[in-house]
């Protein structure tokens, strides 16, 4: 059954989109990330012109996350405070990524520059986190116990003026590395398509020191706010949202997330980080291969945008 | 069925008033002239049906070419820079049709010169597109107003490629066996739109030759154009287009706000 999209002007079958929907929310769920790494190069592969695609993508993102985000707000798993620093710097990230993104367009260079993103982070992002979780897996094969937590935080984490107590997080540290975070994430998700949930969640794990349980509930909020405003910038000045392609991914989107939410629970948590860095890592070496290989066909036509 | 039965019933009521003109003349006319682009909408097939009236009986070619609504071609070529492909700069290249069909019942270079084909625009390799921002105007060795095109010789490169890839996508094509005569002066031809075809108002001129000069000629009128939710969305989109980006974000935090209340776990 194909459906022709009004703004991206192709006709997709639409069980075959529902079902991705299910699939990249499926996989959203279970790992608490956004999975826009995962659909935006998949929606490119089946024909969607990439603009429209990445456009759309924050519709899907914004609807899946809100999804997630109300069951860890009724388990109290949600910093508000942190959330809404690191998503007033979000803000500030997605305007500036919005006009970045249409420079890159007008320059024609918006698919290096989403190319080499995609190599650059989910490369760096995917090796740690296979590294990490697979060490984890080894130790706990050998019955080896963890290596004692480090909980002696970064000095410059301290260092930094304007601080501000977070009691949920149980942290008293200076709003500028949030503030920062947010901002680069904030610019990640309008040029990528993505929510950024695959750099925020390491983040701060590793450099806000947050509880571990806090992480996942705030990133969700956080990537709430900063793709529901990437998503109206992209309509307002660009007008590459496709609505009626959102819908068919939301469709099956929210209901894969609450299936994978369930699913989480029957793995061990090193486990799942491995599966997610081994899928995080195959898409970025796919999109980045591109810039290595020859062409076989060297020119291209820039589809869906006028003039 | 039934479309096939009206224009014979025309082409027999033209056929009576044709022996009063001593010249060839064609008409012609399209099975469709609106094609309506709804939700499920994945491409279309028009019938052109037409005939040839000439007392003379010389022998007759027919070619129709199908325009569709100017649209700008944006392209860039892959080069490599420090062992990465890298986009360059992209050209535009400005009066390209965003459809084309040239059909005749047997090859163009068979039936007129390269010159009138070029003059007409019939045929892929005649038509005109240009990419005037890499065009400037200058005086060379005395003669004023010459078109360079900083593209060089690389223009027919780019040109070749952006044909190459419009036929991919099904937008361009030749064929040289697109008319088909199914009786004596009475012709077939058909157009397929893909699902990527811009909305707009298309042409149709259908030309007649003999000897290899376009002798008479018609045209039609085809409109591809959005209908029903598909032109309400996409005219939002474009006209209001920051009320558009608002109430669709806001359906897709209710929509995932909704999802998470139905599989609440009490």
């Amino acid at each position: 059954m194909d459906i022709y999209l009004p703004i991206a002007e192709v006709a997709v079958n639409a069980p075959l989109i529902v079902a991705l929907g299910a699939l990249v929310g499926f996989i959203s769920g279970l790992f608490g990330i956004g999975g826009g790494f995962l659909m935006t190069p998949l929606l490119v592969f089946f024909g969607i012109p990439a603009p429209v695609a990445v456009s759309s993508m924050a519709l899907h993102v914004a609807g899946s996350s809100m999804s997630s985000v109300m069951a860890y707000s009724r388990r109290r798993a949600v910093d508000w405070r942190m959330g809404g620093l690191l998503a007033s710097g979000g803000v500030v990230g997605a305007i500036a990524g919005v006009e970045i993104f249409r420079l890159l367009r007008l320059l024609g260079q918006a698919d290096l520059i989403v190319a080499l993103a995609y190599l650059v982070f989910l490369g760096v992002i995917g090796g740690l986190m296979l590294w990490e979780s697979l060490g984890q897996i080894m130790r706990r094969r050998a019955g080896q116990p963890d290596p004692p937590h480090r909980d002696r935080r970064p000095i410059w984490l301290y260092g930094l003026p304007l601080k501000v107590r977070f009691p949920r997080s149980r942290l008293y540290i200076s709003v500028i590395p949030p503030l920062a975070l947010g901002l680069f994430v904030g610019v990640l998700s309008a040029i990528m398509g993505v929510g950024g949930g695959f750099i925020l969640v390491p983040a701060m794990i590793y450099i806000l020191r947050m509880p571990a349980g806090m992480v996942v509930g705030t990133s969700l909020f956080q990537i709430i706010i900063t793709t529901a405003l990437t998503g109206v910038l992209q309509a307002g000045r660009n007008q590459t949202v496709d609505v009626v392609l959102a819908t068919l991914l939301l469709v099956g989107g929210v209901i894969g997330a609450q299936l994978g939410a369930r699913a989480s629970s029957r793995f061990r948590a090193e486990e799942l980080r491995a599966i997610l860095a081994l899928i995080v890592l195959l898409v970025g070496l796919r999109m980045g291969l591109g810039l290595f290989l020859t062409p076989e066909e060297p020119f291209v036509l820039m589809t869906g945008m006028a003039g | 069925m039934t479309r096939a039965v009206v224009p014979l019933a025309m082409v027999t009521a033209l056929a009576a008033l044709a022996p009063a003109r001593a010249a060839p003349v064609i008409s012609a006319a399209l099975t469709d002239t609106t094609v309506k682009v709804s939700s499920d909408f994945n491409g279309a097939r028009i019938i052109l049906y037409g005939a040839v009236f000439d007392p003379s009986a010389t022998p007759s070619d027919v070619v129709v070419l199908v325009r569709g609504p100017e649209q700008a071609v944006r392209i860039t070529r892959r080069d490599r820079v420090f062992g990465l492909w890298l986009n360059s700069r992209p050209v535009v290249f400005r009066g390209a049709p965003g459809f084309y069909r040239a059909a005749s019942n047997r090859p163009l270079d068979e039936i007129a010169t390269f010159g009138t084909l070029r003059r007409l625009g019939a045929g892929i390799d005649h038509l005109a597109i240009n990419a005037p921002e890499e065009q400037r105007i200058e005086t060379r060795y005395g003669v004023r107003d010459v078109v360079v095109s900083r593209l060089g010789a690389d223009y027919y490169v780019w040109r070749r490629a952006v044909v190459r890839l419009k036929q991919a996508a099904g937008l361009y094509n030749e064929d040289g066996r697109g008319v088909r005569f199914v009786d004596r002066g009475l012709f077939r031809a058909e157009i397929a739109l893909p699902a990527g075809a811009p909305t707009g108002v298309y042409r149709a001129d259908i030309l007649l030759f003999q000897n290899g000069k376009p002798v008479a000629q018609r045209s039609r009128a085809l409109t591809v154009e959005k209908v029903g939710i598909e032109r309400a969305l996409y005219v939002w989109a474009h006209v209001r287009p920051w009320s558009y980006g608002l109430v669709s974000m806001a359906f897709a935090l209710a929509a995932g706000w909704a999802a998470s209340m139905a599989f609440r776990r009490d």
